[in-house]
């Protein structure tokens, strides 16, 4: 085993580094390399060996978080790459004014009482298809990227992710007012 | 995380809620976001034609009560002062104002951003603006 500081999470999943992942291959890889660093096969083993596993079992945790989150993944890919650049932060206006009007219509609805609960449904129900559409963007992204590490692709995929990220937010709001308001 | 008192002060009762005419010349906009957090913070100001002083500002940010309370004060700074005055506003003076910690220091940047933005958007639409009442040359 190498030191777990030294390898990748996509070498700790024994995936090449790419964007595109197919989840279900993740989660497999991801319980079957975790019962072979379970405790229990250590438990009479030395205990450096012993630590050497649970440090690979952390570095697993770890990588399994990130990989299966398309933002997180994308993002750890590019850092790996040295591809962070000064603007990331930059969102295109387009972006803006469109999630600063989704925002205002969701605070009105939330403003409302229990009347607004069926409002809120379909909130939360069309934020869910914009997510669904954006991570099927972005796994388009992925693999032009994966094939052609084009830098011009970076832009949109940068874009993407910050709309993931509103939108995922956008949704992640919208249930806690519906959480709220059913608990009134 | 408790927020200072100043924050809750501006969160409970954030001053200069609202918006200004987009389409007015004498109006900026200035629409920021962080992605991280998923804020969005819109910022306008209003300059009075004849003293050049900026004469309303209104805000409405989508974030946490830091982010809240920094465009809320970057309103409350904005009014009274010239568009250079402005431009000099700096996010630091925002966090000692609010005590604002570490971690939340990059919510007084967006504020910054947003008045910056807000000024630019009013200096372009001024210069498109003015050529247009120049006569044209013939």
């Amino acid at each position: 085993m190498e030191p777990a500081s030294q390898v990748s999470y996509f070498a700790a999943l024994e995936l090449p580094e790419q964007l595109s992942i197919d989840r279900k291959d993740l989660e497999a890889r991801f319980y079957r390399l975790s019962r072979t660093l379970h405790p229990d096969r250590f438990a009479r083993a030395a205990p450096e060996e012993q630590q050497r596993a649970l440090d690979a079992s952390a570095l697993l945790n770890d990588a399994y978080r990130v990989l299966r989150d398309p933002v997180a993944r994308a993002e750890y890919l590019l850092s790996l790459r040295g591809l962070v650049p000064a603007d990331s932060k930059y969102v295109p206006p387009e972006l803006l004014e469109e999630v600063f009007e989704l925002n205002m219509a969701l605070e009105e609805v939330k403003m409302g009482d229990r009347e607004a609960i069926p409002q809120l449904r379909q909130s939360h129900k069309s934020f869910q298809q914009m997510l669904a559409e954006t991570d099927h963007g972005l796994e388009s992204d992925f693999s032009a990227w994966d094939s052609t590490q084009n830098p011009e692709l970076l832009d949109r995929l940068r874009a993407r992710l910050n709309h993931r990220k509103y939108i995922s937010n956008l949704l992640r709001e919208t249930e806690k007012a519906l959480e709220s308001h059913v608990s009134d | 995380m408790a927020y200072s008192d100043k924050v809750l002060d501006h969160y409970n009762n954030p001053r200069n809620v609202g918006s200004l005419d987009k389409k007015d010349p004498n109006v900026g906009t200035g629409m920021v976001g962080a992605p991280e957090c998923g804020d969005v913070m819109k910022l306008q100001i209003k300059v009075n034609e004849q003293t050049g002083l900026i004469e309303d500002a209104k805000f409405k940010t989508f974030g946490c009560g830091s982010a809240i309370a920094s465009s809320s004060l970057a309103t409350e700074m904005l009014k009274g002062k010239t568009v250079d005055e402005a431009l000099a506003i700096q996010n630091t003076v925002i966090v000692n104002e609010l005590s604002l910690p570490p971690v939340k220091i990059h919510c007084s940047v967006l504020a910054e951003d947003a008045i910056k933005a807000a000024i630019s958007d009013y200096k372009q639409k001024q210069a498109a603006h003015k050529p247009a009442l120049e006569p044209a040359v013939a």
